[in-house]
């Protein structure tokens, strides 16, 4: 093999990737660490060395634990509500014929679409006017015809301080199962057919086979289904910001849409930086707890 | 008795998948519903059905919201981004697959690194970056090439990940035969290992294409003026911002021209794309 001009080929083809990727991504990463130490207001230059003033005001500052909350809140329960569905589909429809093909790659539809198509979306099935949510519930014989006289928070759904966050979680449901439901279902494609056999002339049948013998074999799938949720319940932005605004009154308020404010509605980019890097190091965290707290599997069996 | 059990729960699993493939999938169809009907219409009911087919609704998204410029600008930007993004990843991952240096594996893993950073954590510092980046007169925020360069280097992990992979996975005598003929290290990447790697540039193409189409929270950080609004920004900016409402039907229209290209696009790849999340998701 020729030596000649390999060191330059390496350098000349890498350098459009490392420049662009150094420039727009690894300095501002580093620049961030920068910014969080310094109270920064405006597009000034008038930047003054406070330490770690803006991660002590992040702690003292209500509306961050609150949006914390809300974050942890879609977490439990929109996480929960995937984790439960994505299994019972994938477990439920297994076989790859034409159609549970087909409708594995429909489930997938909301993934597929643009976050805006589906918050607005879901703005408008919500919506105490033209909705799909009000007309269910008249169909169901309750009285939601949208009283002229009530006050807002009454009619609409997103408007209502108590019913506006679960809201959001179902739409944020709805929207990224699809993709665990096809996790799962490659997972149970895993499974070797002897074990599923085996299991079935021992008598293992229905949920013990669920349990016994499904259920183990998943954990791997489950681990990283946990992470991707964790990654995605605590970053979550676009839905609630279009759908909400973090409103009514901060009760859909996390952590993104409130860093988002800060920076670009208060100019406040000091306390904005040290919010993202918080947010960086409470994913780091969680899903190092739960790397950590998964890593034994409950039957015993290795991967 | 165990026969009556097993019916029992066949019957259950239908009637789940059945509501929970309902749930999917009426959002969607009455979101298409919607876009068909006169104003009247969408407030008498929302499970009615248009009494002829109105189509004005989307001349209006069109001509009248502006939605044509949006979607000349998202297909500008996401057309230019591929062009810059394929061969500068292919690249890089062709050096990373075939010619080990010291220090490479570490690059390697920079590049990878990138995947975890969410975007929240860089877009202060991106956002004052591209207003001091100039070219001539004029700053890189809120303009289409900036957003292009934003989306290149974005888009740069998961893209040399891909191709890496793909790179390592053909045989190395094609190379090594290339070369003994007397063929530069250039002249073998862009002859022979380009074209072999076709089928993995078109799966990376199309999942970073897909996601560019509907990217927003970069979009709306570095994109104030609606001269260059992508699709996505400018739809929600209907909503939020311009209170469009008066025009539901047009609204409804504007939802699906954003959505219908992607899932043809989707429904034509489907197997590739789920095959590609999947190696993601489970190896990354």
């Amino acid at each position: 093999m020729r030596n000649r001009g390999r060191t330059a080929f390496i350098i000349s083809y890498l350098a459009p990737a490392v420049i662009l990727y150094g420039v727009f991504v690894i300095l501002p990463v580093l620049q961030a660490v920068g910014f969080s130490l310094f109270k920064w207001s405006g597009l000034s230059s008038k930047k003054t060395y406070v330490g770690f003033d803006n991660f002590k005001q992040l702690f003292h500052d209500n509306v961050f634990w609150e949006a914390l909350l809300h974050n942890a809140w879609i977490f439990v329960f929109g996480g929960t509500a995937i984790l439960v569905i994505a299994i019972a589909v994938a477990h439920g429809m297994q076989g790859e014929s034409k159609l549970t093909k087909t409708l594995r790659g429909v489930y997938l539809f909301p993934n597929i679409m643009s976050l805006v198509v589906v918050a607005i979306l879901w703005e408008f099935v919500y919506d105490p006017h033209i909705g799909l949510v009000t007309s269910l519930v008249k169909l169901f014989g309750g009285s939601a015809k949208p009283n002229p006289l009530a006050p807002i928070q009454d009619t609409s759904i997103l408007g209502n301080p108590t019913k506006a966050l679960p809201a959001v979680i179902i739409t944020f449901v709805w929207f990224a199962v699809g993709f665990y439901i096809m996790l799962f279902s490659a997972g149970i494609r895993q499974i070797p057919q002897e074990v599923a056999e085996a299991s079935k002339l021992d008598g293992a049948e229905g949920i013990f086979r669920f349990r016994k013998i499904t259920l183990p074999l998943l954990w791997s799938v489950g681990r990283i289904s946990v992470i991707y949720i964790v990654i995605n319940t605590l970053n979550v932005f676009a839905l609630v910001y279009l759908m909400t605004q973090g409103g009514p009154d901060r009760k859909t308020e996390v952590m993104l849409t409130y860093l988002y404010e800060q920076a670009f509605v208060n100019s406040d980019y000091g306390a904005a930086t040290a919010l993202a890097i918080a947010n960086f190091v409470i994913v780091m965290a969680v899903s190092g707890i739960v790397m950590g707290l998964t890593r034994k599997d409950p039957s015993g069996a290795h991967h | 008795m165990n026969q009556a059990i097993s019916l029992t729960k066949r019957v259950f699993a239908a009637i789940g998948l059945t509501i929970f493939t309902l749930a999917v999938v009426v959002p969607l169809l009455w979101m298409v519903l919607t876009s068909l009907k006169s104003g009247p219409e969408i407030f008498a009911s929302p499970w009615g059905m248009p009494g002829r087919i109105h189509w004005e609704n989307f001349t209006h998204a069109w001509e009248t919201a502006g939605i044509a410029h949006f979607f000349l600008n998202s297909l500008i930007v996401t057309i230019a981004t591929l062009a810059i993004l394929l061969p500068t990843g292919a690249m890089a991952a062709y050096v990373f697959a075939r010619y080990p240096f010291p220090g490479s594996k570490l690059l390697f893993g920079t590049f990878l690194g990138g995947m975890m950073f969410p975007q929240f954590l860089t877009i202060v510092p991106l956002f004052f970056l591209m207003n001091t980046l100039k070219i001539g007169a004029f700053s890189l925020y809120d303009t289409k090439l900036g957003l292009t360069i934003v989306y290149v280097a974005y888009s740069l992990p998961f893209t040399v990940f891909v191709l890496t992979g793909f790179f390592q996975t053909l045989p190395k005598d094609l190379d090594e035969a290339a070369m003994i003929d007397g063929a530069g290290h250039s002249k073998v990447f862009w002859r022979v290992m380009l074209p072999l790697a076709k089928p993995g540039l078109i799966v990376v193409g199309i999942f970073n294409g897909i996601g560019l189409w509907n990217e927003y929270s970069l979009a709306l950080v570095l994109i104030p003026s609606e001269q260059n609004r992508t699709l996505p920004l400018g739809i929600a900016n209907l909503v939020m911002v311009e209170h469009y409402q008066s025009d539901w039907g047009a609204l409804f229209a504007g939802l699906v021209i954003v959505m219908v290209p992607v899932l043809v696009v989707y429904w034509i790849f489907r197997d590739k794309i789920h095959e590609t999340m999947l190696a993601g998701a489970l190896k990354g």
